[in-house]
């Protein structure tokens, strides 16, 4: 099945010493470049990969989302829209509430949407993108319409007599952005390998049977997409933080599918490694390609990757899946079928 | 009272949405996916008349045939060599929807490289316009009419009379019991592919005097189809058929009473159809 | 007053009745065979009960409670868990998955225990896995324990099916022809696993063709023919009466 086996065991795709030391790397890249295009391409491959995440977790309880996009558009004009009516000192409020507001969307959303489930679903995703950005053009007072708000960085912190400046250099939003996709991918994670995860695996691998079996169907659908839109409200939010700007232009249709995109060539079968690889691949390659001078070329060459990695890659894993067979090739490890996480912990114990 | 003109204008977009989802209902039937590039193909649809009428000087009634031949050829490739190889056990859903979704993009990318992003005029085709007294109606809106009326009766009989509509509606019902029979499954989805996409083309190529011809012209059509597939059922051509005239109508008159926002209240309209219906209004009610 | 009590149950498709005024009570502790022709409204029954099918006239009382118009999700909860004849795997879980995800029932702790993975959390989990593990000894299908269920023979899935539901926590099983496509071994195996549970004090329903595995667990026999209630009691008195003989053979050679 294709959104992966239920309980794969993180262990043995991405051994924790390799997470380990990708995030010390990570954490010290801007003592190497300061470069803007580095900082720039990693900051906007993390806060997509957590837009990324959110779908992953959607398609657990096998529902495709198609409007994900819309969810950072919330985030981000609340936050844009409070920092600018509040003053810009109450930045990091307005930040905490652009998830909250994007969740209880989200939630209100999915009472009603949800109750169609599949495709309809799909289809009402698409819509829902389409009116958010509808509303953003015409409600002029609130959002500016097709202007759109200029967003500004957040206040610098002070501790004692350290300065984190926002404004002078990208180190700080890189900072910032490793703290939002870790705190994400903690939680994601999380979700993923305990009881709820399975249950939302099983309403997806087998709806009929899993309410059979005791489930809500309809609770755990909504769950998931809820929290999917707390956290990709946050990370639109920060995303028109970093580009400085918000209209309704930024987060449209095409975003939506790319979150999806992004989904399918990292790969479903793992909630966070799957995002972060996808959206750093897709994010780098399209920055190239935005850089040539064909118009156009990025939405034939992202098209044409996706399929290409449904048709060549087994059973549409991704690219993820492809990095544990090299891992196990290369370290000789054997394939078999492996405990689920939680249980082997509980005989280690 | 929206004045005549909203009416036919309305009237004019049904006819496109219910082509549209006509198709893709069809497709669905027989291949239990929705084909999510259908509105792509109505765009490669359009720009083949805009060639063929303006660059090759073929007539615009041929080149709309000569486009539902490229377009629909096109579509039994995808079938084939992409979605054909998509389903098999082990894939769910989700492998064939994000295919067809990222060939939604793959059309339009190419499309724009090809034919370039500017948007193409054929204003010139079919000019003049037909005066009833009470109102006037284009010939290029009444041409669109009167293909819907012919596809939608070709279609009825092709389905009905036919040895192919009728292999095609016992798979349908049942793709088992129908390969048992004799009927050839993977032989079916395909021509049911090209019939689809071949619609989808032609319907792109009538509306392409009626508006402009251009890459992403077909975002909206694709859209609002799907809408009135949601709301005529999943599955159901009745459906599809009347979700089409419902959304098209509605539309029209909705943009008519209040100027923008419009497409809001649309998906609002749908969306509260689907809290009192959630199977759609023809779908088979779940148990 | 009986565990569970159906009062002129009747069930339309169309203008066909599948099951009509039926009248039923199982009493706890009992080994219920359901048995008819095919057609007869053995299965709608059970997915009647189970709240997979409105009822289109008539209640059902569990307990003295009322759970017609309940979701399945619900009954469930409340202990009335069934198995399907042929829908019976999460598509890519192994069977030891399967059985975790079908015993989110047994658990008390709430999902934020979980997430912290909190010290009550994990005695819990610590005991229902335990349960888990001693419910497949139970069906003798522990050495599948980690291996794909897809995997599994036929008759190892339907005894995987019956664990997930017992892993539901039930106080009433129905099974609904747990023997289907088995041969005479493998359907005795069953009966004995079928004994084995109801010695726990679980009242099972049993949807059943085969006459031995019927004759040999059930402690009372139901018959229905054409959606009609036709006999009721005791397994060997009711095989001998020429009505159902006449319902059950009258078909069953053609």
């Amino acid at each position: 099945m294709i959104i992966g086996r239920l309980y794969i065991d993180q262990k043995s795709v991405v051994p924790k010493v390799v997470i380990g030391v990708v995030i010390a790397l990570l954490a010290i890249v801007p003592l190497f470049t300061t470069s803007m295009v580095t900082l720039s391409t990693l900051i906007s491959s993390g806060i997509w990969a957590v837009a990324v995440m959110g779908f992953i977790l959607i398609l657990r309880t096998g529902q495709f989302s198609m409007g994900q996009a819309a969810f950072m558009a919330i985030g981000g004009y609340v936050s844009a829209i409070l920092t600018l009516n509040l003053g810009l000192s109450y930045y990091w409020l307005s930040f905490l509430a652009s998830g909250v507001i994007s969740g209880l969307i989200a939630f209100a959303i999915g009472l009603i949407v949800l109750r169609a489930g599949g495709t309809s679903f799909s289809i009402i995703t698409i819509a829902f993108g389409e009116i958010v950005r509808i509303v953003a053009l015409n409600w002029e007072d609130l959002t500016h319409g097709a202007a759109g708000i200029l967003v500004k960085p957040p206040p610098p912190i002070n501790i004692g007599n350290f300065e984190i400046n926002f404004s002078l250099s990208l180190v700080p939003f890189y900072y910032f952005m490793i703290l939002l996709v870790v705190a994400s991918a903690l939680f994601y994670w999380q979700i993923d390998r305990i009881r709820i995860g399975g249950t939302f695996r099983s309403v997806a691998a087998n709806p009929v049977l899993a309410e059979h079996l005791g489930v809500h169907l309809m609770k755990y659908r909504v769950i998931a997409f809820t929290i999917a839109g707390v956290f990709t409200g946050f990370a639109g939010a920060y995303y028109v933080t970093f580009i400085s700007v918000i209209n309704p232009l930024i987060f449209d249709l095409w975003k939506s599918i790319q979150i999806m995109m992004m989904a399918i060539v990292g790969g479903p079968s793992l909630i966070v490694g799957g995002a972060i690889i996808g959206s750093t691949v897709l994010y780098s390659l399209g920055n190239y390609l935005s850089q040539l001078p064909v118009p156009n070329v990025q939405y034939v060459v992202f098209g044409a990757v996706v399929v290409l990695v449904l048709l060549f890659l087994p059973k549409g894993t991704g690219l993820v899946d492809l990095w544990g067979k090299f891992w196990r090739k290369v370290f000789r490890e054997p394939e078999e079928y492996e405990i689920p996480g939680e249980f082997a912990d509980d005989e280690e114990e | 009272m929206p004045p005549a003109g909203i009416w036919i204008d309305g009237l004019v977009q049904s006819c496109i949405y219910m082509t549209m989802a006509f198709g893709m209902v069809l497709v669905f039937s027989i291949l239990g996916i929705l084909n999510w590039t259908h509105g792509q193909f109505y765009m490669l649809g359009a720009f083949v008349v805009y060639y063929a009428v303006t660059a090759a000087g073929i007539p615009f009634p041929l080149s709309l045939l000569v486009s539902g031949v490229i377009v629909g050829a096109l579509g039994m490739l995808v079938e084939k060599f992409i979605i054909e190889r998509l389903t098999g056990p082990g894939y769910g859903l989700l492998a064939v929807t994000a295919a067809t979704m990222a060939l939604i993009f793959f059309f339009e990318g190419a499309a724009g490289m090809a034919f370039g992003l500017m948007a193409k005029g054929m204003a010139t085709t079919l000019p003049g316009v037909l005066d009833m007294g009470v109102f006037s109606i284009s010939y290029q809106k009444i041409a669109v009419i009167i293909f819907t009326l012919i596809v939608m009766v070709a279609m009825y009989i092709v389905l009905n009379r036919t040895k192919i509509g009728k292999a095609i509606r016992a798979t349908a019902q049942q793709p088992d019991a129908a390969s048992l029979y004799g009927v050839n499954v993977g032989w079916v989805s395909l021509i049911v592919m090209g019939i689809g996409c071949a619609l989808a083309a032609m319907a792109g190529g009538i509306m392409g005097p009626v508006q402009s011809v251009d890459p992403f012209m077909g975002r909206i059509p694709m859209i609002m189809s799907l809408l009135a597939i949601v709301i005529g059922g999943l599955g159901s051509l009745t459906g599809a058929i009347v979700g089409g005239i419902i959304l098209g109508l509605l539309n029209s008159v909705i943009a008519y009473k209040i100027s923008y926002l419009s497409e809001v209240v649309l998906f609002v309209l749908v969306i509260a159809i689907l809290l009192i219906r959630p199977q759609g209004l023809f779908g088979a009610a779940s148990k | 007053m009986a565990l569970l009590e159906l009062n002129d149950i009747t069930k339309f498709f169309g203008k066909l009745a599948a099951v009509e005024d039926i009248d039923l009570k199982v009493e706890k502790g009992e080994v219920l065979g359901i048995v008819g022709p095919n057609g007869s409204g053995k299965t709608t029954l059970i997915n009647l009960i189970s709240g997979y099918y409105k009822p289109t006239r008539g209640d059902i009382y569990f307990n003295g409670q009322k759970i017609s118009g309940l979701r399945p999700d619900q009954i469930a909860r409340l202990g009335i868990v069934r198995t399907f004849q042929s829908n019976v795997l999460f598509e890519g879980a192994s069977v030891i998955e399967s059985m975790m995800i079908s015993s989110r029932l047994q658990y008390k702790t709430a999902e934020w225990q979980a997430f912290f993975n909190t010290r009550t959390y994990k005695d819990e989990q610590e005991k229902v896995v335990g349960n888990l593990l001693e419910t497949l000894q139970l069906l003798d299908i522990f050495n599948e324990t980690f291996r794909p269920a897809a995997a599994l023979s036929h008759g190892y899935q339907r005894m995987l099916g019956i664990a997930a539901a017992l892993a539901a926590n039930p106080s009433v099983l129905m099974l609904d022809e747990p023997t289907t496509g088995m041969n005479h071994e493998e359907a005795m195996f069953v009966v004995e696993n079928i004994k084995k549970i109801n010695q726990r004090g679980i009242t099972v329903l049993l949807i059943e063709h085969n006459m031995k595995v019927l004759l040999g667990v059930a402690t009372r026999v139901v018959v229905l023919s054409f959606g009609n209630k036709i006999a009721d009691g005791d397994p060997y008195e009711m095989m001998s009466k020429p009505e159902v003989i006449e319902a059950y053979l009258g078909t069953e050679t053609v």
